[in-house]
């Protein structure tokens, strides 16, 4: 494997590009498929196998840019993106990032912040990840029973009206103005909600010190009442944007290898068009239920991390870095063989 | 995308990049400001590794356009061509019903 090792410059080290191509396809497929963008996969990927840490953030949001404008893209031309909401989000999400970074400031005055993080974005993940997955064991005799009554169209909430329960009631909440998104069956909402939602994602970005797909893409989902195709690719606007203003400024502070981050993209830009067509193929149940397996994975992860922060032992740290790929490539591989054969039934249906 | 849409995104781009917004990132960068400075050796390098090291050293601002440049252009071409293959493969994408 050693002839595709190539010298990259401004890192200054030797660096399989194979491995950059896997490891691009891979967080490629998850942020077609899920509407996020994967940094927390390829910046413990690349500070594994050797690149400095403030290398592999900057070269990964580079990467990020660049496969996301093939995602936002393909989402456009299947009807998947809020362009009016991911605008919205993209605001107002600033300012909950400023707050919650100023949070993190005033932490680190008080101590070890590094500590306290770790154990909110566990909280998060394996909160999010647990409520997914109840929301989805159940709904899923429903989804049976209206499958056997032969209907297409079957209820995401016990109101009929399609909405996951928090976001029906937060959808009553009723101060003025008013805002209606056509283009995700919103037909009105009080702007106020909205912007409250976002400042929260915002807050926790800020906060985790994440780009925020992974928690922008439920919040639309459970909050606001998105379909889950449509929170993938509004969520995916968000994180463009962070993406592109993310690899300039890394790039403009000397923390961008470009060659590595060229040849990660080549293999993201074929895997985001894998996984944003594999949208199509899967049902929104779907998503949200390898979402949530995989969230509860990540947070694992970051248990595993904190054991090493707590012992100082580096091979957890290590295991942690592979638990995250482990889950990640297992994910690619669930993602691509049910586009195979939701396909391959879809293509039998029309014959 | 309409111009009016397209114009609409740009500025937003712009308020984006300009805004003192996302300084987390930023200040996980500037951590290691100290480091920031050091230039890459270019005595090794040659062709197009020499001239990347070239603009890293000399001209920051060039190499920060340059990488995003780049890096949207790439995206965007390989999108088109990865799409092109699904295509042919049979797997094209239009608007979808969006069913839960």
């Amino acid at each position: 494997m050693d002839i595709f090792n190539i010298y990259l410059p401004i890192a200054g080290i030797e660096f399989n590009a194979l491995l950059l191509v896997l490891i691009g396809f891979c967080v490629g497929v998850l942020g077609g498929f899920f509407g996020v963008g994967g940094g927390w996969i390829v910046t413990p990927a690349l500070n594994i196998f050797g690149f400095q840490m403030a290398f592999a953030i900057g070269t990964d949001l580079s990467n990020i840019f660049g496969q996301t404008i093939g995602a936002v893209k393909k989402h456009q031309k299947m009807g998947n993106i809020d362009w009016k909401l991911g605008l919205i989000s993209i605001a107002t999400s600033i300012v909950g990032l400023e707050i919650g970074s100023e949070v993190i400031i005033a932490l680190e005055k008080a101590g070890d912040v590094g500590m306290i993080v770790r154990w909110c974005y566990m909280l998060l993940l394996w909160g999010l990840g647990s409520y997914m997955l109840r929301d989805y064991y159940a709904m899923r005799p429903r989804e049976s029973k209206d499958e056997d009554m032969g209907r297409e169209q079957s209820s995401r909430n016990k109101s009929g009206n399609g909405r996951p329960r928090i976001s029906e009631r937060l959808h009553r909440i009723t101060i003025p103005p008013m805002i209606s998104f056509p283009s995700s069956g919103i037909e009105g909402v009080s702007i106020w909600i909205i912007l409250l939602v976002f400042l929260f994602t915002g807050f926790l970005s800020g906060f985790l010190g994440v780009g925020g797909g992974f928690i922008i893409m439920p919040a639309l989902v459970y909050l606001i009442g998105l379909p889950t195709a449509v929170a993938v690719g509004t969520s995916l606007v968000t994180v463009l944007f962070s993406g592109a203003y993310g690899c300039f400024t890394y790039a403009l502070k000397g923390r961008v290898e470009m060659i590595a981050a060229l040849i990660l993209l080549v293999g993201s830009a074929i895997g985001v068009q894998i996984g944003a067509t594999a949208v199509k193929y899967i049902r929104g149940y779907g998503i949200r239920l390898l979402f949530a397996v995989m969230i509860l994975l990540a947070g694992c992860s970051i248990a595993i991390e904190q054991v090493y922060k707590l012992t100082d032992i580096a091979v957890y740290s290590t295991t942690a870095g592979l638990v995250i790929m482990g889950t990640a490539m297992c994910m690619v591989l669930i993602i691509i063989v049910r586009l195979v054969l939701e396909s391959k039934r879809g293509k039998k249906l029309r014959l | 995308m309409s111009a009016k849409k397209a114009i609409g995104l740009l500025f937003f781009c712009l308020l984006f990049v300009s805004t003192p917004g996302n300084s987390f990132a930023r200040d996980a960068a500037e951590k290691e400001s100290t480091a920031l400075n050091q230039k890459v050796q270019t005595s090794r390098l040659s062709g197009i590794n020499l001239w990347i090291a070239e603009t890293y050293n000399s001209e920051r601002t060039l190499y920060a356009i340059t990488v995003t440049i780049v890096m949207a252009a790439l995206g965007t071409s390989l999108a088109f061509l990865t799409d092109l293959v699904l295509k042919a493969l049979g797997l094209e994408v239009s608007r979808i019903s969006h069913r839960e």
